[in-house]
Protein backbone atom coordinates (compact mmCIF):
# COMPACT_ATOMS: atom_id res chain seq x y z
CA UNK A 1 0.00 0.00 0.00
CA UNK A 2 1.33 3.78 -1.04
CA UNK A 3 2.58 6.16 1.66
CA UNK A 4 0.12 8.31 0.08
CA UNK A 5 -2.81 5.65 0.70
CA UNK A 6 -2.08 5.70 3.80
CA UNK A 7 -2.35 8.97 4.76
CA UNK A 8 -5.41 9.27 2.89
CA UNK A 9 -6.86 6.75 5.54
CA UNK A 10 -5.67 8.62 8.79
CA UNK A 11 -7.14 12.07 7.25
CA UNK A 12 -10.45 10.21 6.41
CA UNK A 13 -10.17 8.47 10.41
CA UNK A 14 -10.06 12.51 11.11
CA UNK A 15 -12.56 13.83 8.27
CA UNK A 16 -16.46 14.61 9.56
CA UNK A 17 -18.06 13.40 6.30
CA UNK A 18 -18.72 10.55 4.23
CA UNK A 19 -15.57 9.10 1.93
CA UNK A 20 -15.92 6.28 -0.96
CA UNK A 21 -13.92 3.28 -0.79
CA UNK A 22 -13.03 1.81 -3.65
CA UNK A 23 -11.58 -1.86 -3.32
CA UNK A 24 -9.58 -3.67 -5.73
CA UNK A 25 -12.28 -5.36 -6.96
CA UNK A 26 -14.13 -3.12 -7.93
CA UNK A 27 -16.59 -2.33 -5.26
CA UNK A 28 -17.60 1.12 -4.08
CA UNK A 29 -18.71 1.57 -0.44
CA UNK A 30 -19.61 5.31 0.76
CA UNK A 31 -19.74 5.77 4.16
CA UNK A 32 -18.44 7.43 7.48
CA UNK A 33 -14.84 6.45 8.38
CA UNK A 34 -15.66 6.03 12.60
CA UNK A 35 -12.34 3.37 12.87
CA UNK A 36 -9.41 2.19 11.53
CA UNK A 37 -6.69 -0.07 12.77
CA UNK A 38 -3.43 0.86 11.85
CA UNK A 39 -1.99 -1.70 9.31
CA UNK A 40 -4.97 -3.93 9.07
CA UNK A 41 -8.60 -2.41 8.19
CA UNK A 42 -10.99 0.83 7.85
CA UNK A 43 -14.58 0.25 9.52
CA UNK A 44 -17.46 2.79 8.19
CA UNK A 45 -21.27 3.32 8.75
CA UNK A 46 -22.29 3.11 5.43
CA UNK A 47 -24.20 5.78 4.15
CA UNK A 48 -27.30 3.54 3.06
CA UNK A 49 -28.51 4.14 6.71
CA UNK A 50 -28.60 0.28 7.58
CA UNK A 51 -26.54 1.24 10.41
CA UNK A 52 -24.75 -1.97 9.81
CA UNK A 53 -20.94 -1.50 10.37
CA UNK A 54 -18.54 -2.20 7.15
CA UNK A 55 -14.96 -3.18 7.58
CA UNK A 56 -12.43 -3.27 4.61
CA UNK A 57 -8.93 -4.53 5.14
CA UNK A 58 -5.78 -1.98 4.06
CA UNK A 59 -4.71 -4.81 1.26
CA UNK A 60 -8.82 -4.27 -0.31
CA UNK A 61 -8.15 -0.73 -1.02
CA UNK A 62 -7.22 0.75 -4.31
CA UNK A 63 -8.51 3.98 -3.76
CA UNK A 64 -10.13 6.74 -1.49
CA UNK A 65 -12.27 9.65 -2.31
CA UNK A 66 -13.31 12.56 0.22
CA UNK A 67 -16.50 12.75 -1.08
CA UNK A 68 -19.35 14.17 1.20
CA UNK A 69 -19.33 17.08 3.02
CA UNK A 70 -17.15 18.11 6.16
CA UNK A 71 -19.40 18.92 8.41
CA UNK A 72 -17.21 20.44 10.84
CA UNK A 73 -16.08 22.74 8.13
CA UNK A 74 -16.46 26.09 8.76
CA UNK A 75 -17.81 26.33 12.47
CA UNK A 76 -15.95 28.04 14.73
CA UNK A 77 -16.19 29.99 18.20
CA UNK A 78 -14.83 33.23 16.99
CA UNK A 79 -17.67 32.55 13.91
CA UNK A 80 -20.61 32.68 16.46
CA UNK A 81 -19.12 35.39 18.59
CA UNK A 82 -18.92 37.58 15.21
CA UNK A 83 -22.14 37.08 14.16
CA UNK A 84 -23.67 37.06 17.37
CA UNK A 85 -22.28 40.22 17.51
CA UNK A 86 -23.23 41.61 14.11
CA UNK A 87 -26.76 40.46 14.14
CA UNK A 88 -27.22 41.97 17.74
CA UNK A 89 -26.02 45.18 16.50
CA UNK A 90 -28.38 44.88 13.76
CA UNK A 91 -31.38 45.05 16.30
CA UNK A 92 -32.23 41.62 15.77
CA UNK A 93 -33.27 39.54 19.02
CA UNK A 94 -33.64 36.08 19.57
CA UNK A 95 -30.12 35.03 17.76
CA UNK A 96 -29.62 31.47 17.73
CA UNK A 97 -27.95 28.68 15.86
CA UNK A 98 -30.27 25.68 14.64
CA UNK A 99 -28.89 22.54 13.65
CA UNK A 100 -28.31 21.86 10.07
CA UNK A 101 -31.10 19.99 8.48
CA UNK A 102 -31.08 16.25 8.09
CA UNK A 103 -30.67 16.15 4.53
CA UNK B 1 -24.18 15.63 51.67
CA UNK B 2 -26.38 16.39 47.63
CA UNK B 3 -26.21 12.83 47.40
CA UNK B 4 -28.62 9.96 48.34
CA UNK B 5 -27.46 8.09 51.20
CA UNK B 6 -28.23 5.07 48.78
CA UNK B 7 -26.52 6.21 45.75
CA UNK B 8 -23.12 6.71 48.01
CA UNK B 9 -23.34 3.57 49.71
CA UNK B 10 -23.91 1.73 46.73
CA UNK B 11 -20.97 3.53 45.12
CA UNK B 12 -18.54 2.74 48.15
CA UNK B 13 -19.53 -0.96 47.68
CA UNK B 14 -18.82 -1.04 44.37
CA UNK B 15 -15.70 0.34 44.66
CA UNK B 16 -14.61 -1.29 47.69
CA UNK B 17 -15.80 -4.79 46.04
CA UNK B 18 -13.22 -3.62 42.85
CA UNK B 19 -10.63 -3.13 45.47
CA UNK B 20 -11.16 -6.30 47.23
CA UNK B 21 -10.90 -8.14 44.38
CA UNK B 22 -7.64 -6.61 43.14
CA UNK B 23 -8.82 -4.97 40.25
CA UNK B 24 -6.62 -2.14 39.01
CA UNK B 25 -9.09 -0.84 36.41
CA UNK B 26 -12.69 -0.80 36.56
CA UNK B 27 -15.44 1.99 35.40
CA UNK B 28 -17.18 3.93 37.93
CA UNK B 29 -19.51 5.71 35.22
CA UNK B 30 -20.82 4.60 32.15
CA UNK B 31 -21.23 7.48 29.81
CA UNK B 32 -23.59 5.82 27.55
CA UNK B 33 -24.03 8.37 24.26
CA UNK B 34 -27.72 6.73 22.44
CA UNK B 35 -27.57 9.33 19.71
CA UNK B 36 -25.34 12.26 18.05
CA UNK B 37 -28.45 14.23 17.23
CA UNK B 38 -29.16 17.45 19.11
CA UNK B 39 -31.41 20.68 19.04
CA UNK B 40 -29.15 22.83 19.81
CA UNK B 41 -25.63 23.91 17.53
CA UNK B 42 -23.86 25.12 20.37
CA UNK B 43 -19.97 26.42 18.99
CA UNK B 44 -18.30 24.78 20.80
CA UNK B 45 -19.06 21.26 20.68
CA UNK B 46 -17.57 18.86 18.52
CA UNK B 47 -19.88 16.07 19.63
CA UNK B 48 -22.68 16.51 16.80
CA UNK B 49 -20.66 17.78 13.75
CA UNK B 50 -21.34 14.46 11.73
CA UNK B 51 -23.26 13.27 8.48
CA UNK B 52 -26.66 13.29 8.01
CA UNK B 53 -27.03 9.70 8.32
CA UNK B 54 -25.31 9.22 11.33
CA UNK B 55 -27.40 11.59 12.86
CA UNK B 56 -30.40 10.08 12.27
CA UNK B 57 -29.22 6.70 14.01
CA UNK B 58 -30.24 5.76 17.16
CA UNK B 59 -28.63 3.19 19.80
CA UNK B 60 -32.00 0.58 20.85
CA UNK B 61 -33.15 0.11 24.15
CA UNK B 62 -31.40 -3.70 23.97
CA UNK B 63 -28.38 -2.14 22.53
CA UNK B 64 -27.95 0.15 25.94
CA UNK B 65 -28.65 -2.57 28.27
CA UNK B 66 -26.35 -4.95 26.76
CA UNK B 67 -23.56 -2.28 27.11
CA UNK B 68 -24.61 -1.53 30.20
CA UNK B 69 -24.58 -5.14 31.58
CA UNK B 70 -21.26 -5.42 30.06
CA UNK B 71 -20.00 -2.06 32.30
CA UNK B 72 -21.06 -2.94 35.30
CA UNK B 73 -20.72 0.16 36.50
CA UNK B 74 -23.46 1.45 39.41
CA UNK B 75 -23.73 4.52 37.59
CA UNK B 76 -24.79 5.70 34.21
CA UNK B 77 -24.54 9.19 32.37
CA UNK B 78 -26.75 9.83 28.97
CA UNK B 79 -25.36 12.59 27.35
CA UNK B 80 -25.44 12.71 23.56
CA UNK B 81 -26.35 14.80 21.32
CA UNK B 82 -29.70 15.22 23.44
CA UNK B 83 -31.22 12.19 24.78
CA UNK B 84 -34.49 13.51 25.02
CA UNK B 85 -34.97 13.57 21.07
CA UNK B 86 -34.46 9.57 21.03
CA UNK B 87 -37.43 8.09 20.48
CA UNK B 88 -37.20 5.41 23.17
CA UNK B 89 -35.21 6.96 26.11
CA UNK B 90 -37.93 6.71 28.33
CA UNK B 91 -37.29 2.76 27.87
CA UNK B 92 -33.87 3.23 28.01
CA UNK B 93 -34.74 4.94 31.06
CA UNK B 94 -36.82 2.27 32.40
CA UNK B 95 -34.93 -0.54 32.35
CA UNK B 96 -31.63 0.84 33.51
CA UNK B 97 -33.55 1.69 36.58
CA UNK B 98 -35.09 -1.85 36.86
CA UNK B 99 -31.42 -2.39 36.46
CA UNK B 100 -31.16 -0.31 39.83
CA UNK B 101 -28.02 2.03 38.22
CA UNK B 102 -27.94 5.31 39.26
CA UNK B 103 -28.77 7.33 35.98
CA UNK B 104 -27.93 10.92 35.00
CA UNK B 105 -29.63 11.60 31.48
CA UNK B 106 -27.61 14.92 30.74
CA UNK B 107 -30.18 16.93 28.91
CA UNK B 108 -29.94 20.64 27.60
CA UNK B 109 -33.79 20.74 28.42
CA UNK B 110 -35.23 22.28 25.98
CA UNK B 111 -37.75 19.26 26.00
CA UNK B 112 -37.46 18.67 29.30
CA UNK B 113 -41.30 20.02 30.31
CA UNK B 114 -42.96 18.23 27.18
CA UNK B 115 -41.39 15.12 27.94
CA UNK B 116 -41.75 14.58 31.35
CA UNK B 117 -45.00 12.84 31.57
CA UNK B 118 -42.76 9.77 29.85
CA UNK B 119 -40.79 9.73 32.98
CA UNK B 120 -41.27 8.38 36.63
CA UNK B 121 -39.43 9.63 39.44
CA UNK B 122 -36.91 7.44 41.36
CA UNK B 123 -34.04 7.97 43.29
CA UNK B 124 -32.10 6.24 40.74
CA UNK B 125 -32.77 9.02 38.05
CA UNK B 126 -31.91 12.45 37.94
CA UNK B 127 -32.12 14.81 35.08
CA UNK B 128 -28.70 16.66 34.92
CA UNK B 129 -29.44 19.91 32.88
CA UNK B 130 -27.07 21.34 31.33
CA UNK B 131 -26.57 25.27 32.42
CA UNK B 132 -23.83 27.27 31.73
CA UNK B 133 -23.45 29.88 34.27
CA UNK B 134 -26.36 32.44 34.32
CA UNK B 135 -28.47 33.70 31.89
CA UNK B 136 -26.38 35.87 29.50
CA UNK B 137 -23.39 33.49 29.75
CA UNK B 138 -25.64 30.37 29.47
CA UNK B 139 -27.42 31.60 26.22
CA UNK B 140 -24.15 32.79 24.73
CA UNK B 141 -22.44 29.51 25.37
CA UNK B 142 -25.19 27.27 24.00
CA UNK B 143 -25.44 29.90 21.29
CA UNK B 144 -29.66 29.99 21.76
CA UNK B 145 -31.30 33.08 23.28
CA UNK B 146 -33.54 32.34 25.70
CA UNK B 147 -32.18 29.45 25.99
CA UNK B 148 -31.80 29.84 29.42
CA UNK B 149 -35.46 30.51 30.67
CA UNK B 150 -36.52 27.39 28.61
CA UNK B 151 -34.20 25.66 30.55
CA UNK B 152 -35.01 26.97 34.14
CA UNK B 153 -38.69 26.48 33.19
CA UNK B 154 -37.83 23.06 32.40
CA UNK B 155 -35.72 22.34 35.50
CA UNK B 156 -38.73 24.11 38.02
CA UNK B 157 -41.19 21.52 36.35
CA UNK B 158 -39.14 18.45 37.03
CA UNK B 159 -38.45 19.48 40.70
CA UNK B 160 -42.22 20.24 40.87
CA UNK B 161 -42.72 16.78 39.64
CA UNK B 162 -40.63 15.43 41.95
CA UNK B 163 -37.83 14.56 40.23
CA UNK B 164 -34.15 14.57 41.15
CA UNK B 165 -32.49 17.43 39.03
CA UNK B 166 -29.04 18.45 39.13
CA UNK B 167 -27.16 20.95 36.99
CA UNK B 168 -24.04 20.69 34.93
CA UNK B 169 -22.01 23.43 33.74
CA UNK B 170 -19.01 23.44 31.45
CA UNK B 171 -16.50 26.67 32.09
CA UNK B 172 -14.36 28.17 29.71
CA UNK B 173 -10.65 30.72 29.10
CA UNK B 174 -12.73 33.85 30.39
CA UNK B 175 -15.44 32.68 32.61
CA UNK B 176 -16.84 35.42 35.34
CA UNK B 177 -16.19 33.60 38.32
CA UNK B 178 -18.27 36.12 40.23
CA UNK B 179 -21.18 35.15 38.29
CA UNK B 180 -20.55 31.49 38.33
CA UNK B 181 -20.85 31.98 42.49
CA UNK B 182 -24.42 34.29 41.70
CA UNK B 183 -25.23 30.99 39.40
CA UNK B 184 -24.71 28.78 42.41
CA UNK B 185 -26.69 30.96 44.78
CA UNK B 186 -29.20 30.65 41.41
CA UNK B 187 -29.72 26.87 41.67
CA UNK B 188 -30.39 26.23 45.26
CA UNK B 189 -32.79 28.61 45.05
CA UNK B 190 -34.47 27.05 42.57
CA UNK B 191 -34.17 23.54 44.76
CA UNK B 192 -31.47 21.59 42.03
CA UNK B 193 -29.84 19.07 44.09
CA UNK B 194 -26.45 19.60 43.46
CA UNK B 195 -24.32 21.40 40.92
CA UNK B 196 -22.15 19.61 38.91
CA UNK B 197 -18.58 21.43 37.36
CA UNK B 198 -15.73 20.97 34.47
CA UNK B 199 -13.18 22.47 32.70
CA UNK B 200 -13.89 22.84 28.86
CA UNK B 201 -11.25 20.80 27.41
CA UNK B 202 -9.87 21.35 23.55
CA UNK B 203 -10.18 17.93 22.15
CA UNK B 204 -9.91 17.05 18.55
CA UNK B 205 -12.99 17.67 17.21
CA UNK B 206 -13.99 20.46 19.26
CA UNK B 207 -14.25 23.49 16.83
CA UNK B 208 -12.75 25.85 19.47
CA UNK B 209 -9.07 25.29 20.17
CA UNK B 210 -8.79 28.36 21.49
CA UNK B 211 -11.11 28.97 24.24
CA UNK B 212 -10.29 26.19 26.35
CA UNK B 213 -8.41 26.10 29.75
CA UNK B 214 -4.55 25.14 30.55
CA UNK B 215 -4.24 23.55 34.22
CA UNK B 216 -2.84 26.68 35.50
CA UNK B 217 -6.03 28.74 34.56
CA UNK B 218 -7.86 25.61 35.80
CA UNK B 219 -6.82 25.82 39.17
CA UNK B 220 -7.00 29.85 39.02
CA UNK B 221 -10.47 29.98 38.09
CA UNK B 222 -12.05 27.08 40.00
CA UNK B 223 -9.97 28.50 43.48
CA UNK B 224 -11.97 31.72 42.86
CA UNK B 225 -15.02 29.47 42.18
CA UNK B 226 -14.71 27.02 45.27
CA UNK B 227 -12.64 28.84 47.95
CA UNK B 228 -15.03 30.62 50.35
CA UNK B 229 -17.95 28.64 50.14
CA UNK B 230 -21.24 29.76 50.77
CA UNK B 231 -23.01 27.05 53.26
CA UNK B 232 -25.77 26.03 51.09
CA UNK B 233 -24.00 25.26 47.66
CA UNK B 234 -24.10 21.71 47.40
CA UNK B 235 -22.10 19.61 44.48
CA UNK B 236 -23.33 16.73 43.06
CA UNK B 237 -19.32 15.57 42.63
CA UNK B 238 -16.42 14.06 44.59
CA UNK B 239 -15.39 16.33 46.77
CA UNK B 240 -11.22 15.59 46.01
CA UNK B 241 -12.40 16.35 42.88
CA UNK B 242 -13.51 19.80 43.63
CA UNK B 243 -10.23 20.09 45.44
CA UNK B 244 -8.12 18.72 42.83
CA UNK B 245 -10.09 21.43 40.21
CA UNK B 246 -8.84 24.02 42.98
CA UNK B 247 -5.32 22.70 42.62
CA UNK B 248 -5.24 20.93 46.49
CA UNK B 249 -4.85 17.38 44.88
CA UNK B 250 -3.14 15.91 42.24
CA UNK B 251 -4.75 12.92 40.49
CA UNK B 252 -3.46 10.52 37.18
CA UNK B 253 -5.94 10.42 34.65
CA UNK B 254 -8.24 7.03 34.78
CA UNK B 255 -10.14 7.14 31.29
CA UNK B 256 -11.40 3.68 32.02
CA UNK B 257 -13.03 4.79 35.10
CA UNK B 258 -15.75 6.73 33.09
CA UNK B 259 -15.66 4.49 29.69
CA UNK B 260 -17.85 5.66 26.47
CA UNK B 261 -20.25 3.74 24.56
CA UNK B 262 -21.86 5.06 21.67
CA UNK B 263 -22.93 4.50 17.79
CA UNK B 264 -19.64 3.18 16.91
CA UNK B 265 -19.16 0.84 19.81
CA UNK B 266 -16.86 1.71 23.12
CA UNK B 267 -14.74 4.52 22.51
CA UNK B 268 -10.89 4.67 22.67
CA UNK B 269 -9.41 5.78 25.03
CA UNK B 270 -12.02 8.42 26.61
CA UNK B 271 -15.09 10.54 26.21
CA UNK B 272 -13.54 13.22 24.82
CA UNK B 273 -10.31 11.76 22.59
CA UNK B 274 -11.51 9.41 19.97
CA UNK B 275 -8.70 6.79 18.96
CA UNK B 276 -10.97 4.13 17.68
CA UNK B 277 -13.50 1.96 19.04
CA UNK B 278 -13.88 -1.79 20.31
CA UNK B 279 -16.98 -4.06 20.00
CA UNK B 280 -17.18 -4.78 23.46
CA UNK B 281 -16.27 -3.71 26.89
CA UNK B 282 -13.37 -6.26 27.30
CA UNK B 283 -11.73 -5.41 24.05
CA UNK B 284 -11.34 -1.77 25.22
CA UNK B 285 -10.46 -2.90 28.72
CA UNK B 286 -7.45 -5.11 26.44
CA UNK B 287 -6.66 -3.63 23.87
CA UNK B 288 -6.24 0.24 24.80
CA UNK B 289 -2.89 1.25 25.22
CA UNK B 290 -3.63 3.18 28.62
CA UNK B 291 0.10 3.70 28.83
CA UNK B 292 -0.24 6.28 26.19
CA UNK B 293 -2.77 8.66 27.82
CA UNK B 294 -2.98 10.92 30.71
CA UNK B 295 -0.27 14.03 31.57
CA UNK B 296 1.89 11.41 32.87
CA UNK B 297 2.03 9.57 29.59
CA UNK B 298 3.28 13.11 27.75
CA UNK B 299 0.55 12.87 25.22
CA UNK B 300 0.57 16.40 23.72
CA UNK B 301 -3.80 16.22 23.49
CA UNK B 302 -3.96 15.16 27.48
CA UNK B 303 -1.28 18.14 28.94
CA UNK B 304 -3.67 20.39 29.99
CA UNK B 305 -6.83 18.28 30.94
CA UNK B 306 -8.47 18.25 34.23
CA UNK B 307 -11.95 16.89 32.94
CA UNK B 308 -14.35 14.89 35.00
CA UNK B 309 -14.49 12.00 32.64
CA UNK B 310 -11.05 12.06 33.09
CA UNK B 311 -10.23 12.49 36.57
CA UNK B 312 -13.54 12.18 39.13
CA UNK B 313 -13.06 8.23 38.91
CA UNK B 314 -9.58 9.44 39.96
CA UNK B 315 -10.71 11.05 42.71
CA UNK B 316 -13.53 8.77 44.21
CA UNK B 317 -10.83 5.86 43.94
CA UNK B 318 -8.39 7.62 46.15
CA UNK B 319 -11.55 8.16 48.67
CA UNK B 320 -11.22 4.71 49.07
CA UNK B 321 -7.81 3.80 48.35
CA UNK B 322 -6.54 4.40 51.99
CA UNK B 323 -7.60 6.10 55.71
CA UNK B 324 -6.06 9.23 54.41
CA UNK B 325 -8.72 9.28 51.07
CA UNK B 326 -11.22 8.58 53.38
CA UNK B 327 -10.56 11.20 55.60
CA UNK B 328 -9.49 13.90 53.15
CA UNK B 329 -13.56 13.24 51.70
CA UNK B 330 -15.12 13.19 55.22
CA UNK B 331 -13.53 16.65 55.92
CA UNK B 332 -14.15 18.05 52.82
CA UNK B 333 -17.77 16.82 52.61
CA UNK B 334 -18.46 18.04 56.08
CA UNK B 335 -16.26 21.09 57.43
CA UNK B 336 -14.68 22.36 54.81
CA UNK B 337 -16.09 26.34 53.49
CA UNK B 338 -12.21 26.67 52.08
CA UNK B 339 -11.85 30.36 53.38
CA UNK B 340 -9.21 31.59 51.28
CA UNK B 341 -8.49 35.67 51.68
CA UNK B 342 -6.55 35.49 48.32
CA UNK B 343 -9.00 34.28 46.73
CA UNK B 344 -11.69 36.61 47.85
CA UNK B 345 -9.16 39.24 46.42
CA UNK B 346 -9.13 37.52 42.89
CA UNK B 347 -12.59 37.89 43.14
CA UNK B 348 -13.04 41.49 43.20
CA UNK B 349 -10.65 42.20 40.02
CA UNK B 350 -12.66 43.23 36.78
CA UNK B 351 -14.39 40.78 35.21
CA UNK B 352 -14.58 39.64 31.53
CA UNK B 353 -16.59 41.85 29.54
CA UNK B 354 -20.15 40.91 29.49
CA UNK B 355 -20.91 38.73 25.80
CA UNK B 356 -17.26 37.18 26.31
CA UNK B 357 -17.77 34.19 27.61
CA UNK B 358 -13.87 33.46 26.16
CA UNK B 359 -11.29 35.23 25.22
CA UNK B 360 -11.99 36.09 21.73
CA UNK B 361 -9.25 36.19 19.29
CA UNK B 362 -9.29 37.42 15.66
CA UNK B 363 -12.34 35.75 13.76
CA UNK B 364 -11.09 33.54 11.24
CA UNK B 365 -13.79 31.61 9.61
CA UNK B 366 -17.61 32.25 9.80
CA UNK B 367 -20.11 30.00 11.33
CA UNK B 368 -23.34 29.37 9.27
CA UNK B 369 -25.53 31.72 11.42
Amino acid sequence: MSAELLDAIEKAFDYRGDITITTKDGRSIEGYVFDRRPGESVRLLPKDGSGQKVTVPYSDIADLAFTGRDTAAGKSWEGWVKKYRERKAAGETGIALEPEPLE
Amino acid sequence: MPVPVSQAWTVATYVLKQKLAGRKRYPLVLMLEPLFRCNLACAGCGKIQYPAHVLKMNLSPEDCFKAVDECGAPTVAIPGGEPLMHPQIHEIVAGLVARRKYIYLCTNALLLKEKLHLFTPSKYLSFSVHMDGEREHHDFSVCREGGYEIALEGVRAAIARGFRVTTNTTLFEGADAKSVRRFFDDMMEVGVEGVMLSPGYAYDKAPDQKSFLGREGTRNLFRKILSNRKPGWRFNMSPLFLEFLMGKQTFECTPWGMPTYNLFGWQKPCYLLQDGYADTFQELMDSTAWEKYGTASGNAKCANCMVHSGYEASAVDATFGSLRGLWATAKATFSSTYADPAALKALEQPAPPSSSLVQIGAPKEEVGA
